[in-house]
């Protein structure tokens, strides 16, 4: 039996050899000159879409006073995977509002807060205004094409120290991030 | 008397029109920069951003800074390049820094990583951040917030030898999601992402399953992470004890693992 299978592969191996050096054919190889491979890198990415400014109506200091409802939106995402998601935050630009005459009692940033609003494919977080720290306002749902609100509604709190008519203004910045190795 | 009450009018008019200012509408890139590079490397990338078409001129202004999340990720905090122990921000430098875009042009922003020579192995991090910047004769009227647009995107600089380890620290279920405790254990940020598997107790195949989206869990100053997942409803998966099995991704040849039986209610 051991014999056997010695002779069996002594054979093959010759044939093998024989084939080598005698049996060469013609064969034909595809034109790659002919065809084009067209690539497209596409990149992650979103579209954004948020408002200018949200006014105060503030007829009585003594009591909160909400704006009308603002919209934000976010679509046409392409992100790198199908657990990745971007992420809606904003962070006031300084501390407090900026009074109409230099001194004047005003608001605070942190006097700024603002609904758990209804998200379409989106979880939506209520807040309160920081200066130090973006703090979350929604995250769009993994795997989501866009996300989006028009129910969002910032309230200004109570503030009966404030005296002065006219102008208070804040700027917010709106952070959209999507930070992944 | 009549034009005399018509100038006032139409002033506030005016006014009312600087104040309902139009949204800004954009598209941005969110690829964030990664580069395996080597101490002395310079390495160049670009950021890019698109202005809707019929909007306003807006001018932006680029930066790069240092980035780091709370540990439950609802809050993310930027700081100047540096803050951070292992931050690239000093290493970054952009072109343009400020430039204004018409509508429907396109912000390009060069963005040089020049890695240095004496930069130890492991993973370092920052942020490149593009401001909308205000615009000081767009008034607001009245007691008003004033809006704008801001896109962060990452910069993960792998030097080598990189070490990717994480643990999972603890497992919590209750009102319908899951919370678990990752922690990094390695010497480069790691992106997690995995599921949860819930079994009968001595079965050997899930009855549900619930997937966990990717996080981040950076290393100082903010190496843990924690890492929600919403569980199925009562329908898939009712009430009872299940052995509940965690498997993450963190980007190494293995999975981690963990399980426990756990009761679960709802």
């Amino acid at each position: 039996m051991f014999q056997r299978k010695v002779f069996a592969g002594l054979l093959m191996l010759t044939l093998a050899a024989a084939g080598a050096a005698v049996a060469q054919t013609t064969v034909a190889l595809p034109d790659t000159s002919q065809t084009t491979t067209l690539t497209s890198i596409v990149n992650e990415q979103a579209r954004v879409t948020v408002p200018a400014t949200v006014s105060f109506n503030v007829t009585d200091v003594t009591s909160s006073t909400a704006a009308s409802a603002a919209s934000v939106t976010v679509s046409n995402i392409v992100l790198d995977t199908a657990t990745k998601q971007i992420k809606v935050s904003i962070q006031a630009n300084a501390a407090s509002f900026t009074p109409p005459v230099a001194g004047a009692t005003t608001w605070s940033a942190t006097d700024v807060t603002w609904n758990a609003a209804a998200w379409t494919n989106a979880t939506g977080a209520s807040g309160t205004l920081s200066s130090s720290a973006f703090n979350s306002v929604a995250t769009c749902d993994a795997d989501a094409a866009s996300c989006s609100t028009t129910g969002l509604v910032f309230t200004l709190g109570a503030k009966g120290t404030v005296k002065r008519s006219r102008n208070h203004t804040l700027s917010i910045t709106w952070k959209f991030e999507s930070i992944g190795t | 008397m009549k034009q005399r009450t018509r100038i006032p009018l139409l002033l506030g008019g005016l006014l009312l029109l600087a104040a309902a200012a139009p949204a800004i509408e954009f598209t941005s890139s969110f690829e964030s920069i990664k580069i395996d590079g080597r101490p002395g490397e310079v390495v160049n990338s670009e950021f890019q951003l698109h202005l809707a078409p019929g909007g306003k001129r807006v001018h932006f202004k680029a930066r790069a800074e240092d980035w780091w999340p709370s540990e439950d990720g609802s809050r993310s905090f930027y700081r100047p390049a540096g803050t951070l122990p292992r931050s690239c921000g000093t290493w970054i430098s952009l072109n343009p820094v400020e430039t204004a875009v018409d509508a429907g042009g396109t912000l390009a922003i060069r963005v040089t990583a020049a890695i240095p020579r004496q930069a130890g192995p492991g993973g370092y991090w920052c942020v490149l951040t593009v401001d909308e910047v205000p615009d000081p004769l767009e008034a607001s009227e009245g007691v008003a917030v004033r809006f704008q647009a801001s896109v962060s995107v990452g910069i993960f600089i792998n030097l080598a030898p990189v070490e990717r380890a994480a643990e999972i620290r603890s497992v919590e279920i209750s009102r319908g999601k899951s919370r678990l405790q990752v922690c990094n254990r390695g010497n480069a940020p790691v992106g997690a992402e995995g599921r949860l598997e819930f079994l009968p107790p001595g079965g050997t195949s899930p009855v549900a399953t619930a997937v966990i989206p990717r996080a981040t869990v950076l290393t100082d100053p903010a190496p843990c992470r924690i890492l929600t997942a919403d569980l199925p409803g009562p329908s898939v998966l009712p009430p009872g004890r299940y052995l509940v099995r965690v498997l993450l991704d963190i980007g190494v040849d293995h999975y981690l693992g963990v399980q426990r039986e756990m009761e679960i209610g709802r």
